[in-house]
């Protein structure tokens, strides 16, 4: 089955940011999705069931709490790994995001070889 | 970064792909593409290879088209994209590089603030500054400005300076250290032939720790090999030496105000521990304060406490025969034997008078009794050790009274004195001076005696009723002799029915049952100087009858 990862931020250079550093995945075969916003997200992730959705916390209309929450406890996909990402200084976040059912998160900025690390080791391809 | 592949631009999930592919098939072109390797990506492999044109980034080949004249065509339209995709990873990739560093600075900022003290600081910046841009040593300079000499705080791998010759050779790092700039040196030969820095480093970097202008010292790298530091190192390491000076700068300063907050409260305690012997804590305590420089002009407490006094009989007499260095010794040995015993029963001294003592016992007037029966005991002692320096024993008068009294401080704002206020006090001193009068040891008033819960415990003797001179009421006094040998309490307590009934009708004005009852006593016990001076009065009252107003009070005299 081909792999995908969504990138989900409002903003376009953390999504090019990050992209680029998964680039290397390409490789394997690994295909990229993005997202500008909560619920064009949602609905990408209904439609494609990626393995892994990197997924900013602050964002317009939806946000990345409330799309967790919606993935996981209402759609119940819960085989889509999903990291949160949140500022530094907002660590606080830490405890909805258990609470919404995030699988990890992670602070901005952040630390290139620890998002690519984390994405092979989801995908298996460590 | 990933390479650029004809392979990526041409696959079905390239969004410029279907624009490639319907541009072949409107040209009606006759082509195929092949990867570096020969590998076909699109077309046939039976065309006609009339044409070949490769397709190049930057002088590399990265495949080719072949084919009819229309290949030149497609060749220009793939090398366009290639070049547009690797732009795209270039800038990528650069933004990457980027974010790496500024990702970096906020890893460094969060570590600094984890750090406390300007060695851990100093030891974090060369340590993450020897991680971040590749150096064999490195180390952090500091101008110290109470001691006006550079310190290296920190160092990293390997050494960097030879360590005797850099003493010898400070002006280096002097120049380095106070240069306040951020700078690569590359020509380093002749500090080399000097022996200053090791034979093998070749190049150096460092940076100026410094606030606002103020320059503290310098971040120093250096690198081994035939390596040469580049501009982006010198950002960064700039970038980094920024961020520790002001780290290194509150570190500084809060040890600075650690220390001063240290000597503060080191002098505090001195003047509270001086102050402790000269005021009591408890007196302090008493005035709802911690420490002394709290109590302030005007503060007093009220409360109800057993006052006592003690008084060396005939300390006139005794004082005249010794030199004053030798008084002085005396009633400091003299004190020193009494005022643990105060304090171990919770009393504490209110003021030392010479030979006399005033001590207020807060709590009981149980331990105030304990406390002077004590007292008695060691001068019984220290007698035994007089003896053996063949000086003559002392004799000491213990009284004691319990009321209401007032601790406050009084004075004016620039001397402050800890003053009583109490009629008890007056009332314990005249208790006290009675001692003498009836010849005992300890006198109690019999206000005390109400608050003792176990009388029992003690040897007690009523001995009537005393009056304060100017005064109205009257106030019944008890001597306690627990404090006696052992042969002195078995007799009288032996003889106490005997004393009792002396008492009653000595106080009735019975004067012959009164002597008849006392000489029973000192028949028994010729050493009881307290009933053999009421005896002394019942005889003197029998023959020459008592004064009009007699009613067997003892006034008391002004002190």
């Amino acid at each position: 089955m081909e792999q995908k990862i969504l990138i989900v931020d409002d903003e376009p250079h953390i999504r090019m940011l990050i992209e680029q550093t998964l680039e290397e995945l390409e490789d394997d075969g690994v295909e990229f999705l993005t997202a500008e916003n909560g619920e064009i997200a949602l609905q990408i992730i209904q439609k494609e069931k990626p393995q892994l959705v990197f997924l900013d916390v602050m964002m317009p209309k939806m946000n990345g709490m409330e799309v967790c929450r919606k993935v996981k406890k209402e759609l119940q996909l819960t085989d889509v790994f999903i990291v949160l990402l949140t500022a530094k200084g907002q660590e606080l976040d830490r405890q909805k995001g258990n609470e919404v059912g995030a699988d990890i998160y992670m602070t901005k900025p952040f630390d290139p070889e620890a998002i690519l690390s984390k994405a092979k080791q989801v995908l298996g391809l460590q | 970064m990933a390479r650029v592949t004809l392979k990526n631009i041409l696959s079905k999930k390239s969004n410029v792909s279907p624009l490639v592919l319907s541009f072949i098939e409107q040209m009606n072109a006759h082509i195929s593409v092949e990867d570096e390797n020969g590998i076909l990506l699109c077309g046939n492999t039976d065309i006609l290879a009339a044409n070949k044109h490769p397709i190049n980034i930057n002088d590399e080949t990265i495949g080719w088209v072949k084919g009819d004249e229309k290949s030149i065509h497609v060749a220009y339209l793939l090398t366009l994209l290639a070049q547009r995709e690797f732009e795209r990873k270039t800038l990528g990739s650069e933004v990457l590089v980027l974010y790496q560093e500024v990702n970096m600075v906020f890893d460094f900022s969060d570590k600094l603030a984890q750090a406390i003290g300007p060695v851990a600081i100093s030891q974090l910046a060369v340590d993450e500054a020897m991680r971040l841009i590749h150096s064999d040593s490195g180390l952090v300079v500091l101008w110290d400005e109470a001691s006006m000499q550079l310190q290296i705080p920190a160092t990293a791998g390997a050494p960097l300076f030879d360590q005797e010759k850099i003493t010898s050779h400070a002006d280096l790092l002097l120049r380095i250290g106070l240069s306040g700039q951020s700078e690569i040196m590359s020509d380093l030969s002749s500090l080399r032939d000097e022996g200053i820095i090791g034979p093998d480093v070749h190049s150096l970097i460092y940076s100026a720790l410094k606030v606002k202008h103020r320059i503290m010292g310098a971040i120093i790298l250096a690198g081994n090999k035939q390596m040469q530091y580049a501009a982006s190192d010198l950002k960064f390491l700039t970038t980094l030496a920024l961020q520790s000076s002001s780290a290194i700068e509150s570190a500084l300063l809060h040890e600075k105000n650690l220390k001063e907050a240290r000597e503060r409260e080191e002098a505090m305690r001195r003047v509270y521990e001086i102050t402790a012997k000269f005021v009591p804590y408890e007196f302090i305590g008493s005035l709802g304060h911690n420490i002394i420089t709290d109590v302030k002009l005007g503060d007093q407490v009220e409360k109800v406490v057993t006052v006592l006094f003690t008084d060396i009989r005939d300390y006139t007499s005794i004082s005249e025969q010794m030199t004053p260095e030798e008084n002085f010794r005396f009633v400091n040995a003299y004190n020193e034997r009494m005022g643990p015993i105060i304090r171990k029963y919770d009393g504490f001294i209110n003021q030392y008078l010479g030979d006399a003592i005033m001590a207020l016992f807060p709590e009981s007037a149980e331990s105030t009794l304990s406390a002077a029966i004590e007292m008695q005991q060691n001068i019984h002692e220290f007698n035994i050790s007089r003896k053996v320096k063949q000086l003559p024993p002392i004799k000491m008068g213990i009284g004691m009274h319990t009321g209401p009294l007032i601790m406050g401080i009084t004075g004016d704002k620039d001397r402050l004195d800890a003053t009583t206020i109490s009629d008890a006090v007056n009332t314990a001193s005249r208790i006290e001076s009675l001692t003498k009068y009836y010849k005992v040891r300890i006198l109690l008033s019999e206000i005390t005696l109400q608050q003792i819960q176990h009388p029992e415990i003690f040897h007690l003797r009523y001995l009537g009723k005393v009056q304060v001179k100017g005064k109205q009421s009257s106030i019944g006094i008890h001597e306690c002799f627990s404090s006696d040998s052992e042969d002195q309490i078995i007799k009288k307590e032996k003889t106490l029915p005997a004393f009792n009934e002396g008492m009653y009708h000595y106080l009735n004005k019975s004067f012959q049952n009164a002597v008849k009852a006392f000489e029973a006593i000192t028949a028994i016990n010729p050493a009881d100087l307290t009933t053999q001076f009421f005896l002394d009065n019942s005889r003197h009252f029998l023959k020459n009858g008592t004064p009009d107003n007699w009613s067997g009070v003892v006034e008391m005299a002004n002190k």
